[in-house]
């Protein structure tokens, strides 16, 4: 553990986060959300019609849907204008379909990737690592010996080229269509770049693959997309991570992610979003569960203005499991409102939801969750734990789960607590010698623990040194 | 979308006015009527749960021009109470209480909150004031309501002065069977300074009766309020439970149970708001699904940014006994004090297969072994109910519900 740790105690983890980089565009499309703006999207990823048809599609659909408005205690989206966001920026990259090796890049891309320390992470994990920068991604790398057994990782506009046919059938078809939500619609027309992960039958990629998306320029939207094909009985965990520098306008994040675990299958997807604080992040992430599949999501949510996020598994297949574990610190101005959605549709399925909550300096954390168990989903079960930590009376906790149960052969557990920070802890530990900021931050590791210890070290240490961060208030 | 002109087509200010007229009442209570029957055209149904897609509960399906008959209510009607409080019908109270009245009628429960609290106060025909004065400790306060008409509206207020108690049962049930009723009540408590107030409710209505209810207490420092909340009649029933702790370490209890088989259509709501220091709530539910019913629990506990020293606590349990049987839950957290301790609980399951087997390898048979498990799974919240009548008559009406099953 101690050389994780080490070298990300070498890097300044707050300049990592909070640099800028002069912006430095090849292409770039005008503000707002028009026909010529996905056509020129369209155009300059070189896509096939088809791909161009799904998007002005999903456009149309956008258009006619409202904006969400009668969720209870919902975030407030009104300085969010879409009109204004730029969704579309390529970086300078020579090759458009991203460099091979780290030093190919140019470097004002490559000193900003290696400020986040995504090289280090990557020599640490030995794992394939993308990275995109603005609406791109500029590096994708791929252990020889997973190419060889057929897994592919690569990024999701190349996906469209050299896969049609698998990208075709899954890519916001069945498990996110557009017309799902308005921001999956409006992710649907002007998503760019993203990964696509195969794994073929049988195959257990051992190391995590990764992903990490960056936002650079002031007032743009990203779109990313990530597509995973889980073959029956293989095996992968993705991870991405995710990071903007604070500007004055507002940013847009609105990702799509659909996973697909066939048959046996297991796959880990763990997410580390640290978004600037003028962020809307707005996703749709997904995952349908074959027979006897696994599907665990691990997202840590710190960043960002607003979030409004709830990954989602569709038990699809008899015997299939869900695991979520969240956590979510919300601090200053900042409204997460984030949870889980499980689908129970078929017998003997269970899922498992546990989040963990804090709030500080007036920030909001809200878990907002639905757990379906559909009828004939017989012997299925769910059980939800939220437990909410709040540091001083200006910050707001709340939960609100929704359980529709039309099965009566099913097991169904929900529990939530709130509570302040407690003082005989602190207590405790100040009179072991530790002042009442260690102490704390003690406090907050330790609640946070059952999510650290499902990431690979050197995210698990990120994300506590990312917390700990928030909790010096030195970060954004 | 608005409600409004359904129902308006067939109800006039003149109906306001003779009801209104008959009861002797003062301008300003008429005008509180008219100005609530004016305002039905923009009033929308009350909230109902809402996930993307899908309400639970529908109300705008009620056929309200068959449902509502304004001028042919018909009741029978007990209020007894002991000599120390005034328990009055509402006629009564109208003439001796008005002060009373002016203060506090409406004050709990906004006549125009929504489309349905609306028409209960334009048209609401029959009611019972029950005061107790400062000091006095009044016992078994009964209201007895049976509906004889196709509509009914009930309206109930009390008020306890500092330092009294009381214990309110109040029941409503069908006498001579039409196709469809409506019942309608709304119930204000408000609770002086340390008062006790507890109001067992048990609503035994025809199945094929349409009900909306809404209680609502305001607890002032030190004050309790329990309340008990019985449901098992109509075939839809929309209710709010709710109490606001206004007051410096005001406490609440809300129990409910609920038995729902056939097609009944239970939408439960329990809510508490903390607005003051050291204030207590526990919320305790448990109900049973049967058949193709369906229950829905909405449960709120709202702390407010000055509550500090805050406890909070909700349960809700549902059992279902068959497999077309549906039930929701929603227990909401809403924190804005950190100086709180709030759980929230909720759990869906059926009879455990172990217990009926351990019941069933000891020679009890399997009906028997089931019944007397669910009976089980109720005692938690019969236990919470200090009436003995209120909870022998629950408890009785459990045990024939479940008998009349298979």
């Amino acid at each position: 553990m101690s050389s994780d740790q080490d070298h990300l105690k070498e890097t300044d983890t707050e300049a990592r986060f909070e640099f800028k980089k002069e912006e430095n565009a090849a292409v770039r499309s005008g503000k707002g959300l028009t026909e010529e703006v996905i056509r020129m999207i369209s155009d300059d990823k070189d896509e096939p019609d088809w791909m161009l048809e799904r998007r002005l599609r999903a456009l149309e659909q956008y258009h006619n849907m409202p904006m969400p408005s009668d969720w209870p205690g919902m975030p407030d989206l009104s300085e969010l204008d879409v009109e204004e966001i730029i969704p579309y920026i390529r970086p300078d990259v020579d090759k458009r379909e991203g460099v091979d090796d780290w030093t190919e890049l140019p470097d004002e891309i490559k000193d900003t990737f290696d400020k986040l320390g995504i090289p280090e992470a990557e020599k640490n994990a030995l794992s394939g690592v993308g990275a995109q920068y603005e609406s791109e991604v500029v590096y994708q790398n791929m252990q020889e010996q997973w190419e060889e057994k057929g897994v592919i990782f690569c990024n999701m506009d190349e996906a469209v080229r050299e896969h049609p046919e698998l990208v075709k059938e899954h890519f916001m078809t069945t498990c996110v269509p557009p017309s799902d939500n308005k921001f999956a619609a409006l992710h649907g027309a002007v998503w760019s770049g993203g990964s696509f992960v195969y794994v073929p039958e049988d195959v257990t990629v051992e190391m995590p693959v990764q992903a990490y998306f960056r936002m650079n320029s002031e007032g743009m939207g990203q779109f990313e997309h990530t597509l995973i094909i889980a073959e029956e009985g293989s095996e992968v965990h993705y991870i991405e991570g995710c990071s903007a520098p604070k500007y004055g306008t507002h940013n847009l994040h609105s990702g799509g992610v659909e996973v697909f675990v066939g048959e046996d299958a297991h796959v880990q997807y763990s997410t580390v979003q640290n978004w600037s604080k003028n962020t809307f992040n707005l996703n749709t992430k997904r995952a349908i569960c074959e027979e006897n599949g696994t599907m665990e999501w691990v997202s840590g949510s710190m960043g960002s203005k607003v979030t409004m996020l709830y990954p989602c598994t569709i038990l699809k297949g008899r015997g299939s499991t869900d695991t979520h574990i969240t956590i979510a610190l919300a601090g200053e101005g900042q409204d997460i409102d984030t949870g889980a959605k499980v689908y129970h549709n078929a017998p003997e399925t269970s899922s498992t939801i546990e989040s963990k909550s804090i709030s500080k300096d007036g920030g909001r954390t809200n878990y907002r969750g639905l757990v379906h168990i559909a009828d004939g989903a017989e012997n299925s079960s769910t059980a939800v734990e939220c437990d909410a930590l709040m540091f001083d009376n200006e910050s707001t906790s709340d939960t609100m789960p929704y359980m529709e149960i039309e099965e009566s052969k099913v097991d169904v557990a929900h529990e939530a607590t709130v509570g302040k920070i407690g003082d005989e802890d602190i207590f405790y530990l100040q009179s072991r010698g530790l002042d009442d900021d260690d102490a704390k931050k003690m406090i907050v590791a330790g609640f946070i623990e059952p999510i650290t210890e499902e990431l690979p070290i050197e995210y698990a240490v990120e994300l506590n040194r990312l917390i700990e961060l928030e909790m010096e208030g030195s970060l954004g | 979308m608005s409600a409004g002109t359904q129902v308006h087509a067939n109800l006039t200010e003149e109906q306001v006015r003779e009801i209104s007229g008959d009861l002797d009442e003062p301008e300003w209570l008429l005008e509180t009527r008219l100005e609530a029957l004016a305002a039905l055209e923009e009033l929308d149904m009350p909230d109902v749960i809402r996930t993307p897609g899908r309400d639970w509960t529908n109300l705008h399906d009620l056929d309200f021009e068959s449902l509502v008959d304004p001028l042919n209510a018909a009741e029978n009607k007990d209020q007894v109470g002991p000599e120390e409080a005034e328990v009055l019908s509402w006629s009564d109270a109208v003439q001796e209480h008005e002060d009373l009245l002016k203060e506090h009628f409406g004050s709990i429960v906004d006549p125009q909150e929504n489309y349905l609290t609306a028409l209960s106060t334009a048209l609401f025909s029959t009611g019972t004031v029950v005061y107790v004065p400062e000091g006095v400790d009044a016992e078994d306060v009964a209201i007895r309501t049976e509906q004889n008409s196709r509509s009914l509206f009930n309206y109930t207020l009390v008020v306890t002065e500092e330092s009294s108690s009381v214990t309110i049962l109040e029941r409503q049930s069908t006498g001579a069977e039409q196709d469809e009723q409506y019942y309608s009540g709304v119930v204000e408590v408000a609770a002086g300074e340390n008062s006790y107030v507890q109001y067992g409710s048990l609503q035994n209505l025809s199945e094929e009766a349409y009900n909306f209810t809404v209680k609502r207490g305001v607890a002032d420092t030190y004050a309790t309020i329990d309340w008990i909340e019985g449901n098992l009649g109509t075939q839809l029933t929309k209710t709010e439970v709710s109490t606001t702790l206004s007051g410096d370490s005001s406490e609440t209890q809300i129990v409910g149970a609920f038995y729902g088989h056939n097609d009944q259509h239970f939408d439960l709501d329990a809510k508490v708001w903390h607005r003051a220091e050291h204030t207590t709530a526990d919320l305790v539910t448990r109900g049973v699904t049967d058949d193709v019913a369906r229950s829905v629990y909405e449960g709120v506990q709202d702390v407010g940014a000055d509550a500090w020293d805050t406890s909070s606590y909700q349960r809700e349990n549902t059992l279902m006994l068959s497999d077309e049987s549906e039930a929701d839950a929603s227990p909401k957290l809403i924190i804005n004090n950190h100086d709180t301790e709030a759980s929230h609980s909720a759990t869906v399951g059926q009879i455990d297969a172990e217990d009926l087997f351990y019941m069933t390898s000891r020679g009890v048979d399997p009906r028997s072994a089931r019944n007397m498990l669910v009976e089980g799974f109720f005692v938690p919240v019969l236990e919470e109910i200090d009436v003995d009548e209120l909870r022998d008559d629950l408890e009785g009406l459990i045990g024939a519900r479940l008998r009349q099953r298979d």
